[in-house]
């Protein structure tokens, strides 16, 4: 995707969320019922938020139609979509799931380990270089674990999740 | 001079053996930080807080300022070695650091480096035990309308300055930091604003997890987004690292006015430290003799974006300590830790903490001391760091993104939000919107809104406070002629004066 069309699709949203904000900060509550001064309503800054940032998605929108070097440039072309696919769910999947569910050693554990041997296992390589990738995995899950586990429970005193 | 009084009382309060213990190894920690790409100095202050929230509060604001110089230094190691800024503050560290390293003089390249931080940092630091209590104290006269106008000048000159491509995506990030800060509990009535029926966001966001997240998480995405992940490994050709004092002392002009543009530079809200570099190396190159060495190994080059980079960290404290307006983003971070640590930052610090300019001087110089130590002797040992692969290091990282941003104060409600702002940062980082902004936005979200609700209730609903007052106006003046400068004529009329007296001093 070009940089004009991603310019063009945040626009909507960003007009779309400058939209909410004004409607959101027009009809929030006006404290009447406590005789507040009308010029300190909660909802005086939302709206003025609200119209700038749809100003300012107006304004993108608008600049998108420009053909310089900028607008051609592709977004989210120079890198590897199976690395970011693969950091992005595993990283996710500790945060929101692992983490609460397992005991945070556990938890961690699974985490380093499997993250480290997705982005270092060799699958074509000698049966050796695999073996060393495993243990090193298993080895740095575990220490992360522990280290971290140690530090915040023992030291820092949090308990953890 | 009272405020260097204060510079020599806080050396004396720090220089305990527990102390030095503390800020020599988080210096060398932040060494290490600043040197592996990927991992900035905002991301290692962020992380450092959640680490060192249960310490003193003085042990902990040394040991988050001596991460702060020590990652900013750190960038120089990988931009210089692997022509991969270690930080976006050492892009410009790598122009002519990285030809030097090519030419076998890497040691010698890493030894300016090292000198022009130490000494960016120490005119920094002069400018900051001067120029802090005097501004503090004029602050004390702001009312509502000047602190609204300054958060709206803060934002809006941030958006300006650290935009990629066009300062309309500062502006919109600025907006979206405002608009996130408009979450949870207001101010003045204590009215719930925008919790979408989610009691945990009652409170708003907090702003390190959000930070942790839009630095931490966002970070590592990016890293592993890139194929340039794998760190390349040149072969280190060191030298000797001690550089002469005749090469220091021949760009004598150009330390000094690098030191003054990145202590100006890290003033100014939200506007961070590869700004600070990359305007004092133009102001280098402009001036030089040797113009044609620029880019291809210029000792005066590096000299001038090192010293820059890091005379914006003093620089950034200014109006951090006494406005509680960041200068930069990690500076950023340093106000909510010392909110954490019951340090109100403010115009009534000189009031409540008046040695507090003096105490957080001494830390960065003492910080600046352990740098330019491990900078001159332990060149060879960074550059075995630079070799950790990606895929044992950034577990380790999002782990401490995580538990870090749990520890504070033990929610998980605050890792959703620490997971939410890493990947839309990483979406905007992709799409050229600066990262600054939106947190200067979170942070001063709140004075804003205050400010224009309080001061309107002073005023009775009057808008005329907001323009007459003298210091509005001032600030008014300058927002106008900020965003005026966006339009090509009006920056070519206004700068027309500027190019001539340049052109006559050329001549």
């Amino acid at each position: 995707m070009t940089m004009a069309m991603a310019d063009r699709l945040t626009a909507g949203l960003l007009f779309l969320l400058g939209l909410a904000l004004l409607v959101g900060g027009y009809t929030m509550d006006r404290l009447e019922i406590r005789q507040i001064h009308p010029a300190s309503i909660p909802g005086l800054v939302p709206i003025i938020l609200g119209l700038l940032l749809a100003l300012c998605a107006a304004l993108l929108f608008l600049s998108s139609f420009k053909t310089d070097d900028q607008r051609r440039a592709l977004v989210l072309a120079d890198g590897s979509w199976a690395r970011l696919g693969l950091t992005a769910a595993i990283c996710t999947l500790y945060a929101l799931g692992l983490v609460g569910w397992l005991p945070y050693f556990w938890a961690t554990f699974v985490f380093a380990t499997c993250f480290a041997l997705l982005f270092s296992f060799p699958p074509a390589g000698a049966r050796r270089a695999q073996v060393i990738a495993v243990l090193a995995a298993l080895a740095l899950g575990a220490g992360v674990a522990l280290g971290s586990s140690l530090l915040f429970e023992k030291l820092f005193l949090v308990r953890l999740p | 001079m009272s405020g260097l009084g204060d510079l020599i009382t806080g050396l004396g309060t720090l220089a305990t053996p527990e102390m030095l213990f503390h800020a020599a190894w988080a210096t060398l920690l932040g060494i290490v930080v600043g040197s592996l790409p990927g991992l900035t100095a905002t991301m290692g202050v962020a992380l450092m807080t959640t680490l060192t929230y249960s310490l003193e509060s003085t042990t902990a604001i040394l040991v988050l300022v001596c991460m702060y110089v020590g990652a900013i230094y750190g960038g120089s190691r990988s931009a210089i070695l692997l022509n991969i800024p270690g930080t976006p503050a050492s892009a410009a560290t790598s122009l002519d650091g990285y030809p030097l390293a090519k030419a076998g003089r890497a040691g010698y390249a890493m030894g300016l480096a090292t000198a022009g931080s130490a000494l960016g940092t120490l005119a920094g630091v002069v400018m900051l035990v001067l120029v802090a209590p005097p501004l503090a104290e004029a602050a004390l006269n702001f009312g509502s309308f000047e602190f609204f106008w300054l958060a709206v000048f803060g934002i809006l000159i941030s958006g300006q300055l650290t935009a990629d491509t066009s300062p309309l995506k500062g502006y919109i990030a600025g907006l979206l930091g405002l608009a996130v800060a408009m979450i949870g509990s207001e101010g003045i009535h204590a009215h719930v604003r925008f919790n979408m029926g989610l009691q945990d966001l009652n409170a708003g966001i907090a702003l390190i997890p959000a930070m942790v997240g839009a630095f931490g998480f966002a970070e590592v995405l990016t890293a592993m987004w890139n194929r340039a992940g794998e760190l390349a490994v040149k072969k280190d050709k060191s030298d000797r690292t001690i550089p002469d004092l005749v090469d220091l002392w021949r760009y004598k002009l150009t330390i000094a006015r690098s030191g003054l543009i990145g202590t100006l530079v890290g003033i100014i809200p939200g506007v961070g430290e590869d700004i600070g570099a990359w305007a004092s190396y133009a102001a280098a190159r402009k001036t030089s003799k040797e113009k044609e060495k620029f880019g291809h190994g210029s000792h005066e080059g590096l000299i001038a974006a090192e010293t820059g980079n890091s005379a914006v960290v003093p620089g950034s404290l200014i109006p951090a300590i006494t406005l509680a307006v960041p200068g930069s983003a990690s500076s950023a971070v340093l106000i909510a830790a010392l909110f954490i640590h019951g340090i109100r930052p403010g115009p009534l610090i000189m009031i409540e903490q008046p040695d507090f300019i003096g105490l957080i001087s001494a830390m960065v110089v003492i910080a600046t001391l352990f740098m330019a130590f491990y900078g001159l002797t332990l060149t060879k040992a960074f550059v075995q760091v630079l070799k950790v692969p990606y895929a044992y290091l950034m577990p380790v990282v999002f782990v401490l993104c995580v538990i870090g941003t749990f520890a504070l104060s033990q929610r998980i409600f605050d890792i959703w939000i620490m997971v939410f702002f890493g990947l839309v940062g990483f979406v905007l980082r992709q799409m050229k919107y600066p990262m600054a902004p939106l947190v200067l936005g979170i942070i001063l979200g709140d004075l804003l809104d205050k400010s224009l609700r309080r001061g309107l209730t002073l005023s009775d609903g009057e808008l005329a406070p907001f323009f007459t007052r003298p210091v509005s106006a001032g600030f008014v003046a300058l927002i106008l002629l900020s965003i005026a400068m966006n339009v090509p004529v009006v920056r070519r009329l206004a700068l027309a004066p500027v190019r001539w007296i340049g052109a006559r001093l050329d001549a």
